[in-house]
C-alpha cells in the first residue's frame, strides 16, 4: 500500500511538473474556445462597449498619446484573445482589468464586444512617429515582422496575429518594448526570440514604419 | 457552436438594452393618467419637501432626480428597499411606499426638466472638463463622457449627471471610492472613484452643475 502511495506521489508530481509548463500561448482553451464558439452579436456589442468607450473613445480609435490602442477594425479573434488573456492575468494591464473582470464581461459579452469592433470603421488619425527611420524601420520589419504581421501590418485572424496598421505609434512602441523585455507575457515566443536582440532604436524604427501603414482596404 | 441562450431574464439582467426596453413598455403601459395623478400625489407628498415637487432639489446635499432615466430611479428605489444602496434618510421614506409606485414615481420624475445650476469655481470647472472629457491617462480614470454622454444626459443603464449639485456628486464619488455605496453596475464607479483625486472629483462636479443636457 506504501509502496502504492508513493508510486501515486511521484506520478501526480510528473503531471503537476507538466501542468507547469509554460502554457502555448496561441492554445485555443478555456473562455477563449468558448467565445470564439459563440457567434457575436455586433448590437448587443455595442451596447457593451459603451463602458470602454471612456478610455477608447466612441468610436474605438484610442489615443493619440498611446495610452490606450485603437481597437476599431482589429480582428475579432485577436481581441478575443487579449481579452481573455488580460482577464487570466497572462498579460498584465492593471488599468483596464477591474473593467473586465467576469464580474463585467461574459464570453457572450466578449464574442459580442469582438465582433462590433472589427466592423467599426477605422476613423481618426492615428498617432504616427518622426518618420526619422523608416529605412530602417522597413528594412527590420521586412525582414522579421511581416512573415506574421503581413507587409502592410494588416495581421492575420486565424493566428492570432494583431493588426499593426493604423495604430498609435506610442502604443506600438510601448508594446513592443514590453515584449522584447519579457513584460507582455502572453507574446509568441518566436516573436520574443527574434527581437530580443534589437536595440531602443531599432524598436523605434519598427514602431514608427509601422505607425505609418493606412487602414487595410477590407 | 455555442448557442445564447435566449430565455427570459428578470430585470437584474446586465444587458441594459433588454432592461431599457422592458422599463419603457412597462412605463407606457403604466403611465396612464391615473397612475400619473397619483405619482405626482405621492411626489407632492412624500419627495417633494427634498427633491423638489418637480424634481430640481434646492438643497446641495439631495439630489435633483428631474430627468433622470426611469429604469435608473426605479433601481435607486429598489435599491434603497433592499439596503443595497445604504441611506438613513431614504430607507424609512422608500419603506412607505408601495413598490407598485416606483415605477410611476420614476415616470413622473423622469418627465420633469432639469434644471441646472451655476459654478462658484469657474477655474475648477474648466479642469473638470478635461476630466469629463478625457479622463486621466496617468491613473487610469476614464472620461466620463464614455457612459454619462456629453453632455451629461446619460445613456441606458448610465443616469443622467447633468445640471447636478456639486455638493451631491462630490458625496456621492466619495461615496463610491469607500464603498459606502456599492450599488453600481460592474463596481465600474466604484473603480473610477477611487483612481479619482480629490481635486478631480471636486472639479468634475463644478464642471457638471452647469451641463444642461437636452
Amino acid at each position: 500500500m506504501k509502496k502504492l502511495i508513493t508510486i501515486l506521489s511521484i506520478l501526480s508530481l510528473g503531471s503537476a511538473t507538466v501542468l507547469a509548463q509554460a502554457p502555448v500561448w496561441n492554445e485555443i482553451k478555456g473562455e477563449l474556445k468558448t467565445a470564439l464558439e459563440i457567434k457575436g452579436d455586433p448590437i448587443r456589442g455595442k451596447v457593451a462597449f459603451e463602458q470602454c468607450q471612456g478610455c477608447h473613445r466612441a468610436d474605438a480609435s484610442g489615443r493619440v498619446s498611446g495610452a490606450y490602442p485603437r481597437l476599431s477594425g482589429q480582428h475579432a479573434q485577436v481581441l478575443m484573445k487579449q481579452i481573455a488573456d488580460i482577464r487570466s492575468g497572462r498579460r498584465n494591464n492593471p488599468k483596464m482589468e477591474p473593467f473586465i473582470g467576469d464580474h463585467v464581461l461574459t464570453p457572450f459579452d466578449i464574442a459580442d464586444v469582438s465582433i462590433y469592433l472589427e466592423g467599426l470603421p477605422m476613423l481618426g488619425t492615428n498617432g504616427k512617429g518622426t518618420g526619422s527611420a523608416l529605412d530602417k524601420g522597413k528594412q527590420l520589419y521586412d525582414k522579421d515582422c511581416a512573415v506574421c504581421h503581413g507587409a502592410k501590418g494588416e495581421g492575420d485572424a486565424v493566428k492570432f496575429y494583431p493588426m499593426v496598421a493604423a495604430q498609435h505609434y506610442k502604443y506600438l512602441l510601448r508594446e513592443v518594448n514590453f515584449i522584447r523585455d519579457g513584460d507582455r507575457r502572453n507574446s509568441n515566443p518566436d516573436m520574443v526570440t527574434v527581437i530580443k536582440p534589437y536595440s531602443s532604436t531599432d524598436l523605434d524604427a519598427v514602431a514608427d514604419y509601422m505607425s505609418q501603414f493606412a487602414p487595410p482596404k477590407k | 457552436m455555442i448557442h445564447r441562450d435566449t430565455t427570459f431574464k428578470p430585470m437584474s439582467t446586465r444587458r441594459p438594452l433588454a432592461m431599457a426596453a422592458i422599463g419603457l413598455a412597462l412605463g407606457w403601459a403604466l403611465a396612464l393618467p391615473s397612475a400619473a395623478q397619483d405619482a405626482k400625489t405621492i411626489a407632492t407628498a412624500v419627495c417633494g419637501a427634498c427633491h423638489g415637487e418637480d424634481g430640481n432639489s434646492a438643497i446641495p446635499m439631495f439630489p435633483k432626480i428631474a430627468g433622470l432615466q426611469e429604469s435608473y430611479i426605479v433601481k435607486q428605489l429598489r435599491d434603497f428597499q433592499s439596503g443595497r444602496r445604504k441611506s438613513d434618510i431614504m430607507a424609512p421614506v422608500v419603506a412607505a411606499l408601495k413598490p407598485e409606485d416606483f415605477l410611476s414615481l420614476a415616470t413622473y420624475y423622469s418627465g420633469q426638466k432639469l434644471k441646472p445650476g451655476e459654478t462658484g469655481d469657474k477655474k475648477a470647472a474648466s479642469f473638470g472638463k478635461m476630466i469629463y472629457f478625457d479622463g486621466n491617462e496617468e491613473n487610469g480614470v476614464p472620461a466620463c463622457i464614455g457612459c454619462h454622454q456629453p453632455q451629461g444626459a446619460g445613456h441606458l443603464i448610465y443616469p443622467r449627471v447633468g445640471g447636478q449639485h456639486v455638493q451631491y456628486v462630490t458625496q456621492q464619488l466619495k461615496n463610491f471610492a469607500n464603498n459606502d455605496r456599492s450599488n453600481d453596475v460592474s463596481r465600474f464607479m466604484r473603480v473610477t472613484a477611487k483612481r479619482m483625486s480629490e481635486e478631480e472629483i471636486q472639479s468634475v462636479a463644478e464642471y457638471l452643475v452647469e451641463l444642461d443636457a437636452k
